[in-house]
């Protein structure tokens, strides 16, 4: 071997090997296993960033779920309800492969900026999980615990912050977030059974698959049966009603029903959604016989105002410098994930890091995505099957999602100076519910995708276009009268939600390859990243 | 060689032994690949056979619960 080939394995084995193919190139698509997406090994990111990821990703990672596990609810539980409950099983034993998909390529302090994001949502799912195990009946001989008669259950989109004066007393736990909406994140074979089974009983194929997952799980009786009462609301649309209806049935108990309006923008809405809030409120002390405390819900949204103001000071950096260490799906899972279950203690633990992390790329300059072309907003919902498309569009074409509208939609702090103004403000919150305020909630929300576009000093747009959601695409056309207007560059990434069946991962990058070669006419950093199959993977 | 200098490069041994492992463990995507491979065919042939009850068949009772009046 050449002495020039020496120093040039040495420095890759040291430095990593650089990420464009000018450069020699790492090549990451051959790393992969053909179809099944496992790695013939894992990605050698130079001796620094390799050891990190072993010792404070993966090997970090996989001793504190044993932790949370063990502190949360127990052993004997988690055995219990991983051979009871397909969701839990079939789904969370290969997390640390999501964390792998998602943080595919990243060095330095974007690794460890986006890792801790990825580590609270672990956590934080464990901790629901657990929850639910430990207080489940069908796993505890039909005995309705303690801790059953102190959970209360709800549809995913109904804040948690509306349970907040009985925190402590009463634990709210979502019915789909963990058994639905996660599991389509970390292995999306999982949610394609819900989906089959609700049509198996007549429902028909084309409403949105995310309700037709909803459903489906209590068709195929795989919910665990852990609180006394249940919340639902219409989430974003009428094919939610109908899973509402069928959850009703299912459930068979005491059930309140806190709708979201479809036109939020009028204050008379405004009022007529806070005495609902104050409703459910007396629902919940009726059926508990434990008594509201404002004491209780102040702190709470204070300290959830406290975690909206670190989100405020990221998107200022992200805005404004080149130093933002987050990557665009770890940024994009963690807010969502945190503004919709609320405040918890993990998201502030976490949030103490990244600003730490954060402050040091900022203070030192760190380009943290230094192979960054277009700087690129991502709006609408995007596929939950596919949530990493924004790594592999950065390792593979140098497109950065610095944000996505699911991180925007709570952009406000909760007033708690009077009970009348957090009563307001909790409605404001309650009705831009995720995928209501910008995704179906008229055009003027949907449009505020310029301001943020120029808020973030974005340059490109990726759309997403959810086809079996009808309220998105009513608004195609617009969009792309807009983008002709505006000489905004945008792609389109059409998907259907949860289901990896309507359009494939490959498919999406087809699209994207092909926006990127006739229309931008660019090369890829990574060709190796163009065309390969992971069809089977999860 | 006193009994404690012996004690801790046994101990840095078997450390060292066992940070090898794991990290050919995590280098080859071992843990991936049995829980790919293994395991979860296995889960799934399992939640495929288990016996489930027929939801369908549960009457909806719709009166079953006191009317909620609330004034909103």
């Amino acid at each position: 071997m050449a002495k020039k080939d020496i120093k040039k394995a040495l420095k890759d084995f040291w430095f990593g090997k650089p990420h464009t193919a000018e450069e020699g190139g790492r090549r990451l698509g051959e790393i992969l296993e053909d179809k099944t997406g496992l790695y013939k090994h894992r990605e050698w990111r130079g001796v620094k960033d390799t050891m990190y990821y072993f010792y404070m990703i993966w090997l970090y990672n996989y001793i504190m779920m044993v932790k949370d596990l063990m502190v949360m609810g127990g052993v004997v539980n988690f055995a219990k309800g991983v051979w009871r409950y397909r969701w839990v099983g079939q789904t969370y034993l290969p997390v640390l492969h999501w964390f792998d998909r998602g943080l595919q390529g990243l060095r330095g302090e974007a690794l460890k900026g986006s890792a801790w994001h990825y580590r609270a949502m672990v956590s934080s799912t464990i901790r629901q999980f657990q929850r639910m195990f430990a207080s489940d009946t069908r796993l505890h001989g039909g005995k309705q615990n303690e801790l059953y008669k102190h959970n209360i259950a709800h549809n995913e989109t109904v804040w948690g912050g509306v349970f907040y004066p009985w925190d402590g007393v009463i634990q709210n736990v979502p019915l789909e977030m963990i058994p639905y909406f996660v599991t389509c994140h970390v292995n999306s074979h999982t949610v394609l059974n819900y989906i089959d089974a609700v049509q198996s009983i007549g429902l028909p194929g084309d409403p949105c698959p995310m309700c037709q997952a909803e459903a489906g799980i209590f068709v195929l009786d795989d919910v665990p049966d852990y609180a006394p009462a249940v919340i639902t609301c219409n989430e974003a649309c009428d094919a939610s009603v109908s899973t509402s209806t069928l959850q009703d049935w299912f459930l068979d108990k005491p059930l309140f029903s806190l709708p979201m309006p479809m036109i939020f923008d009028d204050p008379l809405v405004k009022k007529y959604c806070m005495r609902e809030i104050e409703e459910l409120w007396k629902f919940i002390e009726e059926q508990y016989g434990i008594p509201f405390s404002w004491e209780k819900l102040v702190h709470k949204l204070e300290q959830q105002n406290e975690l909206q103001r670190f989100e405020w000071e990221k998107w200022e950096v992200a805005a404004k410098t080149s130093s933002y260490p987050i990557n665009g799906v770890a940024q994009a899972l963690y807010r969502i994930y945190q503004t919709q279950y609320g405040d918890w203690e993990i998201w502030h633990k976490v949030d103490g890091k990244v600003r730490k992390i954060m402050e040091k790329c900022v203070t030192k300059k760190i380009n943290t995505f230094p192979q960054t072309r277009h700087r690129v907003i991502a709006w609408s919902c995007a596929p939950l099957y596919y949530s990493n498309w924004c790594t592999w569009a950065y390792n593979c074409w140098g497109l950065n999602v610095v944000i996505n509208m699911d991180s925007l939609m709570f952009d406000m702090t909760l007033r708690t100076d009077s009970y009348e103004h957090t009563l307001e403000d909790m409605a404001q919150y309650h009705m831009w519910a995720p995928m209501r305020r910008m995704a179906v909630g008229g055009m003027k929300h949907m449009f505020e995708l310029w301001e943020y576009m120029e808020k973030f000093n974005c340059d490109m747009v990726a759309m997403y276009d959810q086809l079996q959601c009808k309220g998105v695409q009513g608004l195609h056309g617009l969009f792309e009268d807009e983008f002709r207007d505006r000489n905004v560059p945008a792609f389109w990434i059409p998907h259907a939600l949860p289901d990896s069946r309507t359009v494939s991962r490959a498919e999406i990058r087809r699209q994207i390859n092909d926006y990127m070669t006739t229309v931008m006419h660019e090369e890829p950093l990574d060709p190796s990243l163009l065309d390969f199959d992971d069809s089977m993977t999860w | 060689m006193c009994k404690f200098a012996k004690f801790l490069l046994k101990l840095l041994a078997v450390g060292l032994v066992l940070n090898v492992g794991l990290f050919c463990v995590f280098f080859f995507d071992l843990d991936g690949k049995l829980l790919f491979n293994v395991v979860e065919p296995f889960l799934k042939k399992h939640y495929d056979d288990m016996e489930r009850k027929d939801t369908l068949q549960a009457p909806y009772d719709m009166n079953k619960y006191p009317k909620y009046e609330y004034d909103t």
